[in-house]
């Protein structure tokens, strides 16, 4: 027979229901971090907007809000040459770094077929970026001289009887030694997602006749992008915040906007180097912005 | 007997599709209980709010008369037995079984002689001795499982969850594993809920059985009542023993797929209208054997026969292309040979059918 | 499609390419043995010789070249990692636990810690030395630059967190709370001991970041320089190869941090990979 589902001897509570006390944990958990970007990240940021509008006195600014040091900015051949040339060497390194890094995620990702010689080889790969950046763009120097390696090398097996100039600082230089530095941030998550191609959608591509091309550009290629809108991701916005590399392999020569900072700041014109800085930050806000719409990131991965 | 858990009206959706559906449920102390429903039915829910991991969207969860909507898991004084043990993989058998007595946070027991003391009692309780020091990973499934009930026996709950406890087991340990825990439950003098989507073992574990179909309890009874008495259709058709025919009353009888089907049976009102007869309740006759007035009688052709030890199932196709299952004891008679696709009478006793109205 | 001739050809290209990406290490490496100290940063090798590696300890009899103000440099660089490494693996495990359970708002809390490491350190070099200049705070490698420091790497430590605790199995939390014990102690002895690999590779990731860290740096670190703006403060200035015997030593020491956190993963792999035998029986 079915249980009596009363007790009506004993009485029950019917107290208010318990207030749970999991809300305040999370805010608690989150607190500290977040009040640390406030602080540390985001108001430096505003800050430094808000300067951009102050006025530049010889040795000091204040804080009078003008527009002086934006029109001087753009008005001017040399900072808007800066402008230019950081979006220059941005798109060429970007297009750069993809070239040369693809073929290897390519046969990194898609043709070794044994996961452990794979992992080794990015690795290998990944090693590099573990040692000092500094000295791997200082490890340029000698390579690219009049007298350095590659020069050398050349001159030895006789392809050239003089050496070449224009390797070391020149934009060249530039461009060489950030393409090598970051290649390695456009080859893994390439890697990545070309790994994730299942192996029999190939095979049958294969079956029904299509040759190498085909298959790589109806399937490899569109499968691989969100890889390649990572990479880009990850290129651009090293790229566009670049100075030392600028600074070491071109001699002064080539200007980008992180160097623009770097020198404004050294001559304590603190305005002018935020507008440098706001211009940056909008430039490199733009560029996320476009590649996050390449490919509809949150879909794909 | 008093009630140590009581369930009212409880409420639980997960993104707008209702898992529990309105509870209402009521489990008396030291019992065992099984909660039997079907993959889907939300028994893991259930158990999850009962616990505490979940929290129910409306409803009152009574715990020894205590209210326990909304106090988190560790205040509560429930055991869980998970189905994947979840024990800690970095701590020894005894360490496992220990570690409520020494980290909870009412009445730690401080005494490390006294731990041990009592760690070495639910060892020799469950049938683990010898067995303190090895790693989790060194002791097998059947172990495994003594360890995660150890762990909450020895902390002396009043109610022990168990989630699908026997599901990780082979089918020998399995059955071995149905009578130690109802033994070690009697020991211990708590209240099991036992939850299981298979129905032999829930029949066979539990002094009471809950049914629990799309998120509402659909019965609750003793083992007995249930096999022969289910509530409703839905729940005849859990249990897996019988024959069940949609349709409707007319007159006095039950028009079915198949025919007129007598009525003298138990009616019972509860959901669909449907007839339905337990496998062990029919019996195979040539079709030229007479039938009696107190009996029901259809035809159909005969299958195939599967032998399970001590009885025979056996399969006939109705007119309208239905499967009938037929079980037969071997203890009342020898077992028949039929003739592939041959026909037969299949009857019954009218009182023996239950009719849902 | 000849399948395998273009495997082939990938495969000599991807040699090419790790040539290409050591190369130039390769490079500073022969040179750093150059004799000196008339020997200079280029071909040929005049002699080899360790000169410039004793140059580097102080070692040599003093010449025009003067050696690299490390000393002080280094302790700084290694104190800062430290302090770094700590507080942003605090803060990386409490907000990845904090994000375990959905919550409002997630999604925004999200972008902001992870434009800690998307803001490149030019910029935010830049707007602490602006707020330390308006507020009048001096500029200290121990203060504003490890603030920045933390800044950096907590976005890093926070992913890593977050991907170790998507594949944590809850079940012994739950089990340990139906025992009785209250969530904090839970997370003491039950979860912290089984996400311990998460939390080391989180530290020294950080560890290694703040170490080799410069742009944020630049601004916000005021006189006493850490090792990478000492580094950076001789490339305008003649390069000696005595940099490229630090150049190889540092690298030998990365190396030494990578084997060591290899070692250690290698050790916590086995001990997880126990734990999946365990919910496989």
């Amino acid at each position: 027979m079915t249980m009596a589902a009363t007790s009506h001897d004993t009485p029950v509570e019917t107290a208010e229901r318990p207030t749970r006390k999991q809300p305040d944990r999370t805010f608690w958990l989150l607190a500290p971090g977040a009040l640390w970007m406030l602080l540390f990240l985001v108001a430096p940021i505003l800050m430094m907007v808000y300067v951009s509008f102050w006025t530049q006195t010889t040795f000091k600014i204040e804080p009078t809000l003008t527009l002086k040091s934006w029109v001087t900015f753009f008005t001017s051949d040399t900072y808007l040459g800066a402008l230019w040339t950081t979006v220059r060497i941005w798109l060429i390194v970007l297009v750069s770094t993809l070239l040369v890094g693809y073929p290897a995620a390519l046969f990194v990702g898609l043709f070794v077929k044994n996961k452990t010689l794979s992992t080794a080889l990015l690795v290998l790969c990944v090693i590099p970026f573990w040692t000092s950046f500094l000295i791997r763009v200082l490890a340029w120097r000698p390579m690219l001289g009049k007298e350095g390696a590659i020069n050398m090398i050349l001159m030895k097996i006789g392809v050239i009887t003089q050496p070449i100039e224009v390797l070391l600082f020149s934009e060249l230089s530039v461009i060489i030694g950030m393409t090598q530095i970051y290649c390695v941030f456009m080859v893994g998550p390439i890697a990545f997602m070309l790994g994730r191609i299942d192996p029999s959608v190939i095979e049958a591509a294969q079956d029904l006749g299509a040759g190498f091309w085909r298959i790589f550009r109806t399937i490899i290629l569109p499968l691989s992008m969100p890889g390649v809108v990572v990479g880009a991701i990850f290129v651009s916005v090293m790229v566009l915040g670049e100075f030392a590399t600028s600074a070491a392999l071109s001699g002064r020569k080539v200007n980008l906007l992180g160097n623009i900072i770097v020198t404004q700041v050294g001559s304590l014109k603190w305005a002018f180097a935020a507008v440098a800085g706001v211009v940056l930050t909008i430039l490199m806000g733009a560029v996320v912005a476009a590649l996050l719409r390449v490919v509809d990131l949150r879909k794909e991965l | 007997m008093s009630a140590v858990l009581q369930l009212k009206n409880v409420h639980k959706a997960f993104a707008g599709v209702p898992a529990l559906a309105g509870i209402d449920a009521s489990l008396a102390n030291d019992t065992y209980v099984s909660l039997l429903g079907p993959s889907g039915s939300g028994k893991t829910t259930l158990l999850r709010v009962i616990a505490g991991f979940e929290q129910p969207d409306s409803g009152e969860i009574l715990f020894s008369s205590r209210r326990i909507d909304g106090v988190p898991p560790h205040e509560r004084g429930i055991g869980f037995v998970f189905q994947n043990f979840a024990l800690f993989p970095h701590l020894s058998v005894a360490e496992n079984i220990a570690f409520g007595l020494t980290n909870r946070a009412v009445d730690p027991v401080t005494d490390a002689k006294v731990v041990a003391g009592r760690v070495r009692d639910i060892i020799g309780l469950v049938g683990l001795s010898g067995l303190e020091d090895r790693a989790t990973t060194q002791i097998s499934g059947g172990q495994k499982q003594r360890v995660a009930l150890a762990r909450t026996l020895v902390t002396e709950p009043s109610m022990v969850l168990l989630d699908e406890p026997l599901g990780a087991l082979d089918a020998n340990l399995r059955m071995r594993m149905r009578g130690e825990l109802r033994t070690i439950r009697e020991r211990c003098g708590v209240t099991f809920l036992h939850v299981t989507g298979s129905e032999t073992e829930a029949l066979a574990m539990g002094d009471t059985v809950l049914v629990l179909d799309a998120g509402r309890i659909a019965q609750s009874t003793d083992a007995d009542t249930l096999y022969s008495r289910p509530a409703s259709a839905d729940v005849a058709r859990f249990l897996n023993c019988y024959n069940i025919f949609p349709g409707a009353v007319s007159g006095d009888a039950f028009a079915s797929p198949v025919g007129a089907l007598a009525l003298g049976g138990v009616k019972q009102t509860s959901g669909n209208p449907a007839y339905a007869i337990r496998y062990d309740r029919v019996a195979i006759r040539p079709t030229d054997a007479a039938t009696a007035d107190d009996e029901v009688r259809i035809e159909a052709s005969f299958v195939a026969s599967e032998y399970s030890g001590a009885a025979i199932n056996s399969f006939f196709t109705l007119d309208d292309g239905r499967v009938f299952e037929v079980e037969t004891h071997l203890s009342h008679a020898a077992p028949a040979t039929y003739e592939e696709k041959g026909r037969y009478a299949l009857v019954w006793k009218r009182e023996d059918a239950l009719v849902f109205v | 499609m000849n399948a395998s001739g273009i495997k082939f050809g990938l495969g000599v290209y991807t040699a090419l390419f790790i040539v290409f990406l050591y190369g130039p290490l390769v490079v500073l490496a022969i040179l750093s043995f150059q004799t000196g100290p008339e020997g200079g940063p280029q071909f040929p090798i005049i002699e080899w010789s360790t000169y410039w590696y004793k140059h580097l300890f102080g070692l040599t009899p003093p010449s025009r070249i003067a050696p690299l103000p490390i000393d002080q440099a280094l302790f700084r660089s290694l104190a800062l990692a430290v302090m770094t490494m700590i507080v942003s693996t605090v803060l990386g495990v409490t907000a990845a636990q904090a994000f375990r359970k959905k919550f409002r708002g997630s999604g925004v809390i999200f972008y902001l810690i992870v434009l800690g490491m998307m803001v490149p350190g030019v910029l935010v070099g830049l707007g602490m030395a602006l707020v330390a200049n308006t507020l009048g705070i001096d500029r200290h490698w121990w203060g504003t630059a490890f603030v920045l420091h933390v800044v950096y790497t907590f976005p890093f430590a926070f992913l890593v967190m977050l991907a170790i605790f998507n594949r944590f199995d809850p079940s012994v939390e739950e089990a340990a709370w139906s025992l009785g014990v209250p969530p904090a102690r839970t997370f003491r002895k039950i979860t912290f001991p089984l996400i311990f690999p998460g939390v080391l590779s989180a530290m020294l990731f950080a560890f290694t970041l703040s170490y080799d860290e410069f742009s944020r740096t630049l601004f916000a670190s005021g006189r006493d320089l850490t090792l990478p703006l000492a580094i950076y403060g001789t490339f305008s200035v003649e390069v000696h190869p005595n940099v490229f015997a630090f150049g190889v030593l540092t690298t030998l020491f990365s190396f030494a941090l990578l084997g060591t956190y290899a070692v250690l993963m290698g050790l916590s792999v086995r001990r997880a990979k126990r734990m999946a035998i365990q919910e496989e029986a």
